[in-house]
């Protein structure tokens, strides 16, 4: 198990299959699927030709980077020179980029073919993959079901092998939430760790940019190529290199993983039962079981929406229609709506000081939560979503929609990295084991995980 | 306001009043503000862009404002009341 992006980039530098010939696959299994999955918006009319470009540099016998020939999917929100960035939404439906994303410009200048632009929900609202404003995406991996959000159209694209690897976004769970319904593996990294330039924000103190991928290999492969200070980026944290490929196959015996009974309280019976049993395969893999308090992990999910409330209300006012895209109120889904209204309605009352600066406490607090616990563990392991994928279309109240963010949400808070990874299926529906890390602890977090892959 | 508008906003305020509700219990502790490593970053001065690719640029640019008169220039919305005049 989880040897496919590894030997898909042996079988290119060998010559045995083409740049080409990798890219064509992805993009006839797109033609053939993606009527019915709809995990693209736009596809790259250059993808072909960028494909040659790496085949020549081989057969040349010249330089090509760690990437070299693999099909990346890329999300609507991040800029990608000549295709649109929608966000999914009708607002930016025409915007065509003007420039790279500094992580598109590293997974460029490593050989990666960029195949198409990813569905999602509309300014990565949502958690279901159902608010996109160009059609709801569906779950290849449990057909009917959502395939989670936002980043919907990278976790379904990577499930049904449409493309190799998949850069998205995390704010309070976009890459981690879909990577559990969708069976794949994603990675939110610490904030700062991979710059955020190019990135069309929901909520500036939360987005990062991460990988999804069909194995841990390939998640570690994307994060080496785009984690990296960008000197132009004052967000972005002095780190030259990082390097997680060479000691994925550290064994996981001295590593201490951590519980805790919060997650069982707030979690689907049937999700913890199969959570359950990846914590077992990981004690018999050497690593010491340790149980941790998160006594306020339940109040994170409220203060997130508080603060990305906020932000996403400010970082939407540039959406006036006069430089660009129309008037974000005027053709917004109402998740996008209700949003923004919950940003207006803080700023207008914020003198009180108990709406944002208050949720600002209680991000500290939960900060202090995860690093008392996390100085006690290595990783903390625990369910990624609580509950089951519903079924598309299905209508749920905001609130219900709500609970999808509850285990992701405090992590995001914490601003440290976590990882998810398939643990097993409930009647066919894969449930993912989110694997939480320390500040920069995502070789851990990624050791952790290709433990838990060999032995599935 | 639209009837839609209307129950959106009040979705809205509960999610935001819900929150002073659960927070109600919690300790009151300093904030912590988005964090950033280094401040005032001066960009070092580069090769300037090339001409062809700035005109690529300016090209890609203009042709995503929703009004651009025929020079490029971006056409700036009209006051309404100027517009009555």
């Amino acid at each position: 198990m989880g040897r496919e992006t590894l030997e898909k980039l042996d079988a290119i530098r060998r010559g045995e299959l083409s740049a080409v010939e990798n890219v064509q696959q992805a993009l006839e299994l797109i033609k053939k699927q993606d009527k019915q999955v709809k995990a693209f918006i736009e596809l790259n009319p250059h993808a072909l030709a960028e494909a040659e470009a790496i085949d020549r540099k081989l057969k040349r016998g010249e330089r090509v980077g760690k990437l070299a020939g693999l099909a990346i999917g890329v999300k609507s929100n991040i800029n990608v020179t000549g295709l649109r960035a929608t966000c999914a939404s009708r607002t930016l439906e025409n915007y065509v980029s003007t420039y790279d994303a500094e992580a598109i410009r590293r997974v460029r200048d490593a050989g990666g073919v960029i195949v198409g632009m990813n569905n999602m929900d509309e300014f990565a609202c949502g958690s279901s993959g159902e608010t996109s404003a160009f059609s709801p995406t569906d779950n290849p991996a449990a057909p009917g079901h959502i395939p989670g959000g936002s980043s919907s159209g990278g976790a379904a694209a990577v499930a049904a092998g449409m493309c190799d690897l998949c850069l998205a976004s995390d704010t309070g769970g976009s890459i981690r939430n879909p990577a559990s319904h969708c069976g794949v593996v994603g990675i939110r990294p610490t904030q700062g760790l991979v710059p955020g330039h190019g990135l069309i924000e929901l909520a500036v103190s939360f987005d990062q940019i991460g990988p999804l991928a069909p194995d841990v290999y390939g998640a570690a492969l994307m994060l080496e190529t785009i984690a990296g200070h960008n000197p132009n980026e004052c967000t972005t944290l002095d780190l030259s290199s990082v390097n997680y490929l060479d000691k994925l196959n550290i064994k996981i015996e001295s590593i201490r993983v951590g519980t805790s009974p919060k997650f069982s309280e707030l979690t689907d019976p049937a999700i913890i039962k199969v959570i359950d049993g990846a914590v077992e395969k990981l004690r018999d893999l050497g690593a010491e079981i340790v149980e941790v308090e998160l006594p306020h992990l339940e109040k994170g999910l409220s203060a997130y929406y508080v603060i990305m409330s906020a932000e996403f209300f400010s970082a939407t006012r540039k959406f006036d229609g006069r430089k660009y895209g129309r008037r974000i109120e005027e053709v917004c889904g109402d998740e996008v709506l209700r949003r923004i209204k919950c940003g207006e309605y803080i700023s207008r009352k914020e003198q009180l000081g108990k709406y944002y600066q208050r949720a600002l406490q209680v991000r500290t607090l939960l900060r202090r939560e995860f690093e008392e616990a996390l100085d006690r563990v290595d990783v903390i392991v625990g369910p990624t979503v609580p509950k089951l994928p519903h079924e598309l279309g299905t209508k749920l109240s905001p609130a219900e929609m709500r609970a999808y963010d509850y285990l992701t949400s405090p992590i995001s808070l914490a601003g440290t990295c976590a990882g998810v990874i398939k643990a097993g299926d409930v009647d066919g529906i894969p449930v993912g084991l989110q694997v939480q890390g320390k500040v920069l602890g995502e070789g851990t977090v990624l050791r952790v995980m290709h433990a838990l892959e060999a032995v599935k | 306001m639209a009837e839609r508008e209307k129950e959106i906003e009040r979705s809205a305020e509960e999610i935001v009043e819900s929150f002073v509700e659960a927070a109600k219990e919690l300790p009151k502790l300093k904030e912590t503000y988005y964090s950033q490593e280094a401040y005032n970053i001066v960009r070092p001065d580069g090769k300037p862009t090339p001409a062809k690719e700035r005109a690529k640029f300016r090209k890609q640019f203009i042709s995503n404002m929703p009004t651009s008169d025929d020079q490029g220039n971006l056409k700036v919305e009209v006051a309404r009341w100027a517009e009555k005049r």
